[in-house]
């Protein structure tokens, strides 16, 4: 009995698509009405693009990681999705370009970056061997190197496999998975520290790589099921991506929706019970004003929601229900960024400006326009991965 | 000799495969008390059975929400109501201490809730079976497939089963008496 | 030519097996005579246990005096012994539940095994709070029922907390591990031809019949338990690094604890059930269903959580000179420097070093190489509780409180002692329960898939993939395939490069 797979879909978004160019001209406009926030704000202007551009970049480093944690587990159940993520990846050496303005931005966002504060501070005197701004800059190179050639490496060895059919190629890549994901730990916990846990720099906490490898690998399934769900939308891959993937996203979405919980509390409690003032501090900020709202609707918004209504199997591959869940943890995605970040600039309540939305347009619309325009060069699947057989034909014991 | 009762029909099959056809069958002529026996869940037999959804995820979520409840009731009562005392200066309410065993006991319930609920879906345990009086049928926890049509099936006649059995291609087929 | 080889996915179960046969392998164990080696292991632990049972009697008649207890170290080995066992614990729910979620079929081999293990290594945990609170009559004062204090216990307090995560941990792990026994114990039962040993699994295993409508609601059964099972074992260990991170002494309070605690219980979990399990296939000819190839999967979990302890010690270290805390950065540097520099050294070794041998093929593919690093690593662990405990208290705030601590012959004693206990569970165990789950195999075997068969009834392997990939490159005769589909190699690059593979057809879209 043979039971052998047919694609019937459509795998190539069409070449005339004008996808890429309407996302490139939102972008464009988003970051030209920033960059008149720039001069009218300077402040805000570098805080907003800050938010803007980690909440993006997160979810590329957290696309690679995917990718390669699917290489080293010899998964099956992600074929159909990779090259969704295997495509973001491959944009994070271009991305780094959109770094630069932080490093621009340096005086206004660190407050280490000064020469004299550092001078009259003795605990910031005691870490300037790392929080100064030549080695930020390295810090900044290196991490960008890493990712994009590691990004470029996979998505290439994956389109190689399109062209060619050697199964071989399998091997290069989890070859090139293994040595990389410790990098990508490393290399994600020190770049949290940089843009985001030193906006603070009395402050501290050894889980804040991990807990902000949480914050974007959730976010990162949410962007997965949205942009699954949008193609489908648009009549592709309609047949391959079938209900046991949607339910695959829906139920990894859950899990980093459980592990961000475990993370972010973990994290709370530690601080919260010891009550060290030189840890308190931080959250103490975050939890008065108007600021605790925030932490508030995380707690029930981007945990206890989901939590319950990904909870039921049935609704694991409810689209509609996936898909709202997903936009709000996107939204929540945002906020804890800017809840992490904005406090540092004011400090006594959330003040949000038209700078946080346009940076936030403006690096989307790039991010995604760089996406689909280097998406629709090749098939939306790999094609010819020997596991897609298997992918395409599976079905649940459960 | 003394009268006993007919249980059912018991057939074996050598392969699961066969299994899920005969099911297919037993289901489509319209029989409804009837059960299949394997030494390991066959994927797919749910649906050649016509099972339906198993109640068992309701009956974890009452002992979950029962444990959640009660360990805050519980602390409440004794750390706030009862004997409340200033520890390390928190409040007396102190949520973040309290997730934890909060956590532990929504867990241990929902478990017990898991592992009781099914035994009692089940209706296990029970020792005596009238299958359990077939030698062959201690294959059914070894290599054999085993199907039985019950005699208290309104469809059920003896004639028709054994047929229907047969043709199927059963290896070995059993009157069970109760 | 193409430089990389692709390697198919190995068979599950190694031979030429069928259902009955896997029955007989795995029940002849319980069933056939005892076998003279089984005694000459159980004297040996149960000698062990009477040292256990002996040197605990002796602390509760003396206290908890007879240890080497001191001032600034309050805690020394009792919490490191316990801290170990129940890391040692995680790995069984771990396999059971985390890699059941994950659709790793390869867990059916170990599962059974690993949960008996973690059943085991949780007791031994057990034993160390229960009796490290000196007065043992009054242990049940941590439970919330009522005492002559009229008080109730201190909900805030993380030691309490680990009261009710160990205890819900060994109790869900027990049940979880019973629920998998049942349809097997029904097997045990029917097979069985005494009448002692029919009764006896007859009434664990409830009258399990094996009916479809049963296992329905097994399976789901199964499923919210693996869920349930899962962020409980996540929670216990996070709760027992609560123990040390709540506080204030430095090296203890730490953000990332949790996490890393939980890596760590994993890294030394595998490594026991490597060590157990490269044993008992020997002794009980079981390579066909524990084969080489889940050892390397377990070394690779073992490579990559002992990166993640690495990764935490970095974070530490890092953190604690970035914080500008003189505490942190002395208590570190004290670490590695100070009276407990060796033990630091060691864990380094065991811990950081040691799982890296592991990026070899070659290395992790070699059973007797595994062995040793399974037993290093559990080593390391030890000594890594160690180095949290002791060396955190030693040298903490006053240094004119500083004390170096040494363990007495009774701190020793105890802790050899629980290898009896463990030895003497694990030992009942295999004589007298299935060491692997039949059942669950039975259903990850190809033989189970009805889709392996044809219409009449004969089963074919499922060969399609490898013919179909045959079917590309059958124009090269440097071609090796070897008889049961485990590996296939290919020196040379496939000629006709634009065939697809054939189980693989896309029509032309329009």
């Amino acid at each position: 009995m043979s039971h052998q797979p047919t694609i019937t879909d459509n795998l190539q978004l069409s070449a005339d698509s004008k996808l890429p160019q309407i996302l490139f001209g939102i972008g464009i406009i988003g970051l030209l009405i920033s960059a008149y926030g720039y001069f009218a704000d300077a402040n805000q202007f570098f805080f907003s693009y800050l938010v803007s551009f980690t909440f993006f970049t997160g979810i590329a480093i957290a696309s690679v990681f995917m990718v390669m944690f699917h290489h080293i587990t010899k998964s099956k159940w992600g074929v159909v999705i990779r090259r969704i993520p295997e495509t973001f990846g491959a944009n994070l050496g271009v991305w780094a370009f959109f770094a630069i303005p932080i490093l621009l931005g340096i005086h206004n966002l660190y407050h280490w970056s000064h020469e004299d504060a550092v001078a009259a501070d003795k605990i910031l005197k005691g870490k300037s061997a790392y929080l100064n701004t030549p080695f930020f800059i390295i810090r900044q190179i290196l991490y960008f190197v890493i990712w994009g050639f590691v990004g470029h490496k996979l998505y290439k060895a994956s389109i190689d496999m399109d062209i060619t059919g050697d199964w071989g190629i399998s091997s290069l890549m989890r070859r090139i998975s293994a040595p990389a994901i410790p990098l990508f730990g490393l290399s994600i916990a020190f770049a949290s520290f940089d843009w985001l846990m030193s906006l603070d720099p009395h402050w501290f906490s050894t889980m804040f790589g991990v807990y902000f490898f949480a914050i974007s690998f959730q976010s990162f399934w949410a962007v997965m099921i949205l942009m699954v769900f949008f193609l489908q939308r648009n009549g592709y891959l309609k047949n391959t991506i079938g209900k046991v993937h949607v339910y695959d996203m829906g139920a990894w979405l859950f899990a980093f929706t459980v592990f961000y919980a475990y993370i972010a509390f973990a994290q709370f409690l530690l601080i919260y019970y010891a009550n060290l003032p030189e840890e308190t501090l931080w959250f103490y900020h975050r939890l008065e004003g108007s600021w605790k709202f925030i932490a508030y609707g995380l707690l029930l918004l981007r945990f206890t929601l989901p939590f319950l209504v990904l909870l039921n199997r049935e609704q694991k591959h409810d689209r509609k229900i996936l898909t709202y869940v997903s936009i709000l943890v996107l939204i929540m995605h945002f906020l804890e960024i800017y809840w992490i970040a904005m406090p540092t600039l004011s400090a006594h309540g959330i003040h949000f400006s038209w700078i946080d939305f346009s940076t936030l347009i403006g690096l989307g619309g790039i991010f995604f326009g760089m996406f689909f325009q280097r998406f629709k060069q090749n098939s939306m699947i790999p094609e010819k991965d020997p596991k897609l057989g298997a992918c395409l034909e599976k079905s649940y014991h459960q | 000799m003394e009268q006993r009762n007919l249980y059912g029909i018991l057939a074996e099959f050598d392969n699961p495969k066969e299994l899920i056809d005969i099911s297919k069958e037993v289901v489509e002529l319209g029989y409804d008390k009837f059960d299949t026996y394997s030494p390991f869940p066959i994927h797919g037999i749910d649906k050649a059975m016509k099972l339906k959804k198993s109640k068992l995820g309701w009956i974890v979520l009452g002992h979950g929400i029962l444990g959640f409840c009660g360990a805050l009731a519980m602390m409440y009562f004794m750390s706030v109501i009862d004997y409340p005392l200033n520890i390390g200066g928190k409040p007396f309410f102190n949520v973040p201490a309290w997730v934890p065993v909060t956590f532990e006991l929504t867990i241990l319930l929902s478990a017990f809730g898991t592992v009781f609920g099914m035994f009692f879906l089940n209706g296990l345990p029970r020792f005596n079976h009238p299958l359990f009086n077939i030698e062959r049928f201690k294959n059914s926890t070894d290599d054999k497939f085993f199907i039985c049509i019950e005699a208290s099936d309104s469809k059920f006649h003896t004639d028709i089963v054994l047929d229907l059995f047969k043709n199927a291609g059963a290896s070995y087929i059993e009157e069970v008496y109760e | 030519m193409s430089k990389y080889e692709y390697i198919p996915e190995a068979k599950l179960v190694k031979g030429n097996h069928d259902f009955a046969s896997i029955t007989h392998l795995v029940t002849d164990v319980n069933l056939r005579r005892t076998p003279t080696m089984w005694y000459l292991l159980m004297l040996p632990a149960n000698g062990l246990l009477l040292l256990l049972l002996g040197s605990i009697g002796y602390l509760f008649w003396e206290g908890t005096g007879i240890w080497g207890l001191t001032n600034p170290v309050g805690w020394g080995w009792a919490i490191i012994n316990f801290v170990w066992w129940v890391g040692i614990g995680h790995a069984g729910t771990l396999i059971s539940a985390i890699l059941f979620l994950f659709r790793q079929d390869w867990r059916t081999a170990i599962n059974r095994f690993a949960e008996a293990m973690t059943i085991f290594a949780v007791m031994c945990a057990l034993i160390f709070p229960a009796i490290h609170v000196g007065r043992i009559w009054v242990i049940y004062w941590v439970f919330p029922i009522p005492n002559q204090m009229v008080m109730w216990p201190n909900f805030n307090s993380p030691l309490l907390w680990d009261v009710f995560a160990v205890s819900t941990y060994f109790t869900v792990s027990l049940l979880f591990w019973y629920v998998g026994l049942v349809p097997d114990l029904a097997t045990l039962r029917d097979k069985a031809t005494d009448k002692i040993r029919q009764i006896g699994y007859g009434l664990f295993s409830l009258g399990w019949n094996g009916s479809s409508r049963h296992w329905w609601n097994y399976e789901k059964a199964y499923m919210i338990l693996a869920g349930l099972a899962t962020p409980l074992v996540l929670s216990v260990h996070t709760i027992v690094s609560f123990d040390f991170a709540v506080s204030v002494i430095p090296g203890w309070h730490t953000t990332i604890f949790p996490p890393y605690f939980v890596a760590g219980a994993i890294f030394s979990g595998f490594a026991m059930v490597l060590t157990l399990m490269i044993i008992t296939r020997e002794v009980y000819g079981m390579k066909d269903i524990m084969t080489d190839d889940h050892m390397e999967k377990m070394n690779i979990i073992i490579m990559v959580t002992g990166s993640m302890v690495g990764f935490a010690y970095l974070m530490e270290f890092f953190i604690a000179w970035y914080s500008g805390v003189e505490y942190e950065k002395a208590i570190f540097i004290l670490r590695a420097t100070g009276p407990y520099a060796w033990a630091y050294w060691i864990m380094m070794g065991c811990n950081v070093i040691s799982p890296q041998f592991f990026w070899s093929k070659k290395l992790r593919t070699n059973v007797k190489f595994t062995f040793f690093i399974s037993i290093v690593v559990n080593i390391g662990m030890w000594f890594e509780r160690f180095v949290i405990t002791v060396s955190s208290l030693a040298t903490d705030y006053l240094p004119s409180s500083w004390d170096y601590y040494s363990p007495t012959i009774w701190d020793v004693i105890t802790y050899v002692g629980t290898f009896g206990l463990f030895g003497t569970m694990f030992l009942l165990f295999l004589r007298f329960l299935p060491m692997i789950a039949i059942a669950e195999i039975k259903a990850v075997m190809p033989q189970a898939d009805p889709h392996n068969y044809d219409n009449n009834g004969k089963y074919i392997p499922p060969k399609e993939k490898i013919q179909s990939y045959v079917k590309i490159i059958n124009s090269t005769d440097n071609i090796s395939i070897e008889q049961d589909n485990e590996k296939i190699t290919i020196q040379d690059e496939p000629k006709s490069k634009t065939l697809e593979p054939a189980f693989f057809v896309k029509p032309k879209n329009a």
